[in-house]
């Protein structure tokens, strides 16, 4: 049941993603090239920063494009903050305790010493991955999927890691509405309750057969390609125009880290 | 130049020790519409796919519109742009056709690969979006289609080219009744009479509708080649070939109970539906 939970999840989620791409707002009414590169330089300006101050601002900034795109704070807590939060304030604890400098606290019990130095490299992690999380996540709520990867496309991304990516995209609600069938037609068949051990013998086969399934399906995705004059090379359509907005917003963008490395913020 | 779409003598071709098809001869002129009728596993989705030089044969000749149908010859990019040019093949599967992340993307995909300019495909695919009434679907991702919406892409994918040959695997698999009469009537309105439309099916319903000539194909062998009418009306190869059997069942009208019996379904009647053929929800 849990399985098909997440299977179910995993589309109801690209569903959200790309009925909040479809909306009106501000990062959806820019250009996706435009965007990807303005989005791009702001992760690379909060990679840039050593000032906590800066990080704090655009990972504002971050928030302010989302509220204006029509994104809620909620919904980048649920899909970015808290996954990064917990996986990256993991890592970022050990910082506290094991980067020398001057003791700021001290631990009860343990007498493990925190100091400022460690307090302000965990901030400093954290502050980078939630700022670039919350970045990432509204390029991809905000635009298309398909446009995210023309626009990767006329950035010089190589046309044939485009295409995979494409595929993978198509494909994977295909494999997945074809695992979430094995598993009900299993389920249907299971008279009792099953132990762990059964339950993993079934995951294991589902996986097996689905991988069987899914080789099958991409010789013959080859085969359609092939007979629609495939010949090795993806060539893809544009069709994208820029706007005076979409040229401010990138120059906006291009000027944050300009203005990080040029006055060492 | 040849007047013949293809021509095959004693073609056969295996998938390791399996024998898919046999000793397999036929000529189609230009402009014929076949249909390759059988049971499953008859071979009909392999002689369509090597109709599409997609496989070759292992033994026997073939040829389409006078280029011979072999690896050898299809190393040729120049031959294999020429045929791909020339003949369009719909797979059964709309899923494995369409691998675009959108319909606009899906319906640019072979013009763009054949060379041809951004103006043109935008063009083709503005008419070809009015002409399949995919106009509102045009930025949707194939997740999103019913099956009936799948199919009509999946065709028009492939009409978009304008090949002279037009390959049909199943096209009325998997669509419900009414979807499948709108399709058949779009196809038997829309093809045109130069084009050579070869279809391979095993639903007798549409057989009538979509082709003047068939081939029944049965264990990897022609069984039958005549007029459609003629094949559909005898009982006896149909039989045969597995494509009818004798079933044993009630019918309703006989009494409150009804009255078991064994019988041969005859093709049912021609329908006459109209231009839209998705009426189910989303599969």
């Amino acid at each position: 049941m849990g399985f098909l939970h997440g299977l179910d999840g995993v589309e109801r989620h690209a569903r959200e993603a790309e009925d909040a791409s479809a909306s009106a707002g501000f990062l959806q009414g820019l250009d996706p090239r435009i965007k990807l590169a303005g989005l791009l330089a702001l992760v690379i300006a909060a990679s840039l920063t050593r000032s906590l101050l800066t990080l704090a601002l655009l990972f504002s900034a971050a928030v302010v494009l989302a509220l204006v795109s029509g994104i809620s704070p909620r919904r980048l807590a649920r899909q970015a903050w808290l996954a990064v939060l917990l996986f990256t304030g993991a890592l970022a604890i050990p910082a506290l305790f094991l980067v020398p400098g001057d003791e700021l606290a001290r631990l009860p019990l343990l007498g493990w010493t925190v100091s400022s130095q460690g307090l302000r490299s965990a901030a400093f992690l954290l502050g980078r991955a939630e700022t670039s999380a919350t970045l990432a996540v509204l390029l991809v709520l905000t635009t298309p999927w398909p446009h995210v990867l023309k626009a990767l496309s006329s950035l010089g991304v190589p046309v044939a890691i485009v295409a995979v990516l494409g595929m993978t995209y198509r494909y994977i609600f295909v494999l997945i509405r074809i695992a979430g069938e094995i598993s009900e037609a299993r389920r249907s068949r299971i008279m009792s309750r099953m132990n762990g051990k059964a339950r993993r013998h079934l995951l294991f086969t589902t996986m097996a057969v689905l991988l069987g399934k899914s080789l099958a399906l991409a010789q013959d995705i080859h085969l359609a390609m092939v007979a629609r004059g495939f010949r090795g090379e993806v060539r893809l359509l544009h069709d994208f125009q820029t706007r005076p907005r979409d040229w401010t917003f990138l120059s906006a963008a291009l000027l944050v880290p300009g203005l990080i490395l040029g006055l060492r913020l | 130049m040849t007047d013949n779409a293809f021509h095959f003598s004693g073609v056969g071709y295996s998938y390791g020790p399996a024998r898919a098809l046999d000793n397999i001869g036929f000529t189609v002129t230009s402009g014929e519409k076949l249909a390759l009728l059988g049971a499953n596993g008859s071979g009909k989705s392999t002689l369509l796919r090597m109709m599409d030089a997609l496989c070759f044969p292992d033994g026997g000749t073939a040829t389409a519109c006078g280029m011979t149908l072999s690896a050898t010859a299809f190393a040729d990019e120049d031959t294999n742009f020429a045929f791909r040019r020339r003949v369009g093949l719909v797979f059964q599967n709309p899923d494995v056709q369409m691998f675009n992340p959108t319909v606009m993307d899906e319906l640019a995909f072979g013009p763009l690969q054949l060379g041809w300019s951004t103006t043109e495909v935008r063009r083709e695919i503005d008419n070809m979006l009015v002409r399949f009434n995919l106009t509102q679907l045009k930025d949707r991702p194939p997740h999103r289609l019913s099956g009936g919406e799948k199919k009509r892409v999946a065709i028009a994918s492939v009409l978009i080219c304008k090949p002279q040959i037009l390959l049909l695997d199943e096209p009325t698999a998997a669509l419900d009744p009414a979807s499948k009469s709108d399709l058949v009537s779009f196809l038997s309105r829309e093809l045109g009479e130069d084009r050579t439309v070869v279809t391979a099916t095993h639903d007798l319903d549409i057989v009538e509708d979509i082709s003047s000539r068939t081939i029944v194909l049965d264990r990897g062998s022609i069984a039958a080649d005549g007029a459609t009418l003629d094949i559909i009306h005898d009982t006896a190869l149909l039989q045969r070939t597995h494509l009818v059997f004798p079933h044993h069942h009630s019918h309703p009208k006989a009494g409150p109970y009804g009255k078991s019996h064994s019988h041969i379904h005859e093709p049912p009647a021609k329908a006459t539906p109209s231009f839209d053929f998705d009426h189910g929800a989303k599969d």
